[in-house]
């Protein structure tokens, strides 16, 4: 009785409450990443992948992702491109109308609701309105750019290998914008507002009060968005599948669409797998640093 | 008191997860249970229809258009009602999803029983092994050559030709006629008469040229006709063709946009008048006629370098080895029997792969004629298990020229040494 009774002591009780939560993590999210792993080190192909023995074959598919052709440095480089063009101009665009609804203006509430319009819509929308508009003949913004004079001629934007990326980068921004307003916003209300005003009276400017005060209060919560909104960036699938799938001649290619590429239409699923898991790694290692972030604020 | 509480909640919450996975095992069992007891249902009385045959067949496919899963229903519901040991369902799975679900379904073995497949990814699936074998069950001596090729992997028949189309060269006669041009049968012609009536609002030319297989399946007609084959890229025809495609883009009688288009697309910019002729084929007619009624269209043979040349298309049927294959076969049986066959074609607008059935179609109608005399020179891809793999190089090189991403022999060098790497040269 005792002993039973020691099983249930405050310590070991918080182990049954994790208990469901880690069983639905080991099964549904640990389990599908080391089969991933084990699949990219495997042969398996469209040949093989009925067979009960798979081949293994160690770093090779790596190793011919690299070297054979430079579709995968490209998909890294398109990636990083993407991520951080997009990323920068967000956060900038979000920040300030963060700042923007932080003042108190008539309809502030229901134009700020209109605002999370882009991120409630759903991405393959976007992306088939996006295409539309961008198109070369009948877009929307070739129309507008050459009735202001901007432009001569119609630009090919999607068919370009020079303006795809882009586009696309301009639809995700779109996209993006809300998603940091709000964090932001939030950020911002939990700043007291006699900081503001003691400062106003130490003769402190709107300038100086914004770099003084309000980017060192908010410093946790940028960090939060910057990397959540880095993570969420990094593994875009469906806008760009829908709006180049990858091209014209790769142009557009992300790690996500070449590895749904590689695998599902190439059959060359080991070495889908090693494209996702080189996604995964670079994914893993921002997530510790958002991680490392969290504890050290909480710590504080 | 609280500690009791904690200690309930988690084990309910355990207890739950548990129970999760048991209602799934008993679920299992009393599928098992009822196959096995209509299994011995048919033992002790033994319908005789289907030798036994009997349960449920699931059919995979992939077509859009209304009409044609009507016509599927149709077909299905027809079966159903004549028999009352196999009942039919039809799931549909969206093109781009198709051969997705496939794969995840060949290894996770969550198969159906039956699926109607595009025919140049026929090879590969055969090669994976999740076909059942069918030489010997079906007769397939009187159909065309080509569709049947594309069922047989070494010798041996793993599936049955559904239907076949081919690619023309579709144009708008009123616009042909505004800018005073006859319908053109060779390049050169094609790229004057393109250019001629390309205006502001309208296109001359244009092809689906989606970095994919439908793209691919559009070029290569090009490459065909020059007498290379498919797997001849960096030759004295492959490479005409690239600089074919190149001129027509420079030249602005081929919209650039094609790259973007998918021949649904590219029918929908023909019937909107915003393209003057189009390569397509033979499935797109029903949808043309009844969404564009008033439009004056023709079709006419692919304009040609030195030989006539269009790509076959269509679909296989292929029953899953392992599955339910008896029924499923018995349900195959009977939908490329003649009478359902031809009910099949005429509604889809397809060419029957069987010849003695396709001679009898459309008679008097001259567009559907002109397919059905086209299917003689209409070349088939593959069919080779890695036929994916060489498709994505050759779509590769001709985006490659039409973007200006490189020249048509620098693009036709590369696909070239992908396409011997893969053959193994």
């Amino acid at each position: 009785m005792t002993k039973i009774k020691k099983m249930f002591k405050y310590d070991n009780v918080g182990i049954l409450f994790v208990l469901p939560a880690f069983l639905y993590m080991i099964v549904f999210v640990g389990y599908p990443i080391i089969y991933n792993f084990i699949l990219s080190f495997q042969d398996v192909t469209v040949k093989t992948l009925r067979k009960d023995i798979k081949e293994f074959i160690g770093f090779r598919n790596y190793i011919e992702l690299f070297q054979q052709d430079n579709v995968l440095t490209l998909s890294l480089w398109n990636t990083l491109v993407f991520t951080v063009a997009c990323i920068v101009f967000q956060f900038i665009i979000g920040f300030a109308l963060a700042l923007l609804f932080n003042k108190k203006f008539s309809f502030s509430k229901p134009v700020r609701g209109l605002l999370m319009m882009p991120w409630m819509i759903p991405i393959t929308i976007t992306g088939l309105i996006f295409k539309f508009m961008f198109s070369t003949d009948v877009g929307i913004i070739n129309y507008f750019l050459r009735s202001f004079g901007i432009i001569s001629e119609n630009i090919d934007w999607l068919t370009n290998t020079v303006t795809a990326m882009p586009a696309v980068i301009f639809a995700n921004i779109w996209i993006g914008i809300p998603f940091n307003m709000i964090l932001i916003a939030t950020g911002l209300t939990t700043i007291p507002a006699e900081i503001y005003e003691s400062a106003s009276i130490d003769g402190a400017g709107k300038i100086q009060a914004f770099w003084n005060i309000t980017v060192p209060l908010l410093r946790p919560t940028i960090e939060s968005v910057l990397i959540l909104g880095f993570i969420y960036t990094f593994k875009v699938y469906d806008l760009v599948y829908v709006m180049t799938s990858g091209g014209p001649v790769n142009a557009t290619q992300v790690l996500s669409t070449y590895s749904y590429k590689l695998s599902f239409e190439m059959f060359k699923y080991s070495k889908g797998a090693a494209v996702a898991n080189i996604l995964f790694i670079i994914l893993f290692f921002v997530s510790l640093l958002y991680l490392k972030y969290v504890y050290t604020e909480e710590e504080a | 008191m609280k500690r009791l509480w904690a200690i309930l909640i988690a084990t309910v919450m355990v207890a739950t997860l548990l129970a999760g996975c048991g209602s799934k095992t008993s679920t299992e069992k009393t599928i098992e249970e009822k196959t096995s007891v209509s299994e011995n249902s048919d033992s002790t009385e033994d319908k005789g229809a289907f030798n036994g045959a009997s349960g449920k067949v699931t059919i995979w496919y992939y077509w859009e258009t209304e009409g044609h899963q009507k016509a599927l229903d149709h077909l299905i519901q027809t079966f159903n009602d004549s028999q009352e040991d196999i009942t039919v369902e039809a799931k549909y799975v969206p093109f781009a999803d198709f051969k997705k679900q496939l794969s995840i379904g060949a290894s996770a073995d969550e198969l159906p029983d039956l699926v109607i497949l595009d025919n140049p990814d026929h090879a590969a699936y055969a090669a994976m092994g999740i076909f059942a074998d069918l030489t010997d069950k079906f007769d397939v001596s009187t159909y065309y050559d080509g569709p049947v090729n594309s069922c047989t992997l070494d010798g041996r028949l793993y599936g049955v030709p559904f239907g076949s189309n081919c690619l023309l060269l579709f144009y708008n006669e009123d616009m042909l006629k505004a800018a005073g041009r006859e319908v053109p049968t060779t390049w050169d012609e094609l790229l004057e008469t393109a250019k001629a009536c390309t205006t502001d609002k309208v296109s001359g030319f244009a092809h689906s040229s989606l970095q994919n297989e439908e793209g691919t399946f559009n070029f290569l007609t090009w490459v065909w006709s020059t007498g290379a084959t498919a797997y001849e890229i960096n030759s004295e025809g492959g490479i005409k063709a690239l600089k074919m495609v190149k001129e027509l883009v420079d030249s602005g009688a081929m919209t650039k946009e094609a790259i973007n288009w998918t021949q649904g697309d590219t029918m929908n910019q023909f019937i909107s008048g915003n393209l003057a002729m189009m390569l397509n084929g033979t499935w797109q007619i029903p949808t043309m006629r009844s969404e564009a009624p008033d439009l004056k269209w023709n079709v006419a043979p692919i304009p040609m370098d030195v030989q006539q040349a269009s790509g076959l298309g269509g679909e296989n049927y292929a029953v899953i080895a392992g599955g339910n294959e008896e029924a499923a076969i018995e349900f195959l049986k009977f939908a490329t029997s003649k009478e359902q066959s031809l009910y099949m074609m005429n509604t889809m607008g397809y060419i029957s792969p069987d010849s003695t059935i396709a001679e009898g179609q459309f008679k008097g109608d001259p567009v559907y004629e002109a397919f059905v005399e086209e299917m003689k020179y209409a070349y088939a891809r593959g069919p080779l298990p890695e036929w994916p793999d060489i498709s994505d190089a050759i779509s590769l090189a001709f985006n490659e020229v039409m973007t200006g991403a490189s020249t048509p022999e620098d693009a036709a060098a590369k696909a070239q040494a992908t396409i011997d790497g893969i053959l193994g040269k």
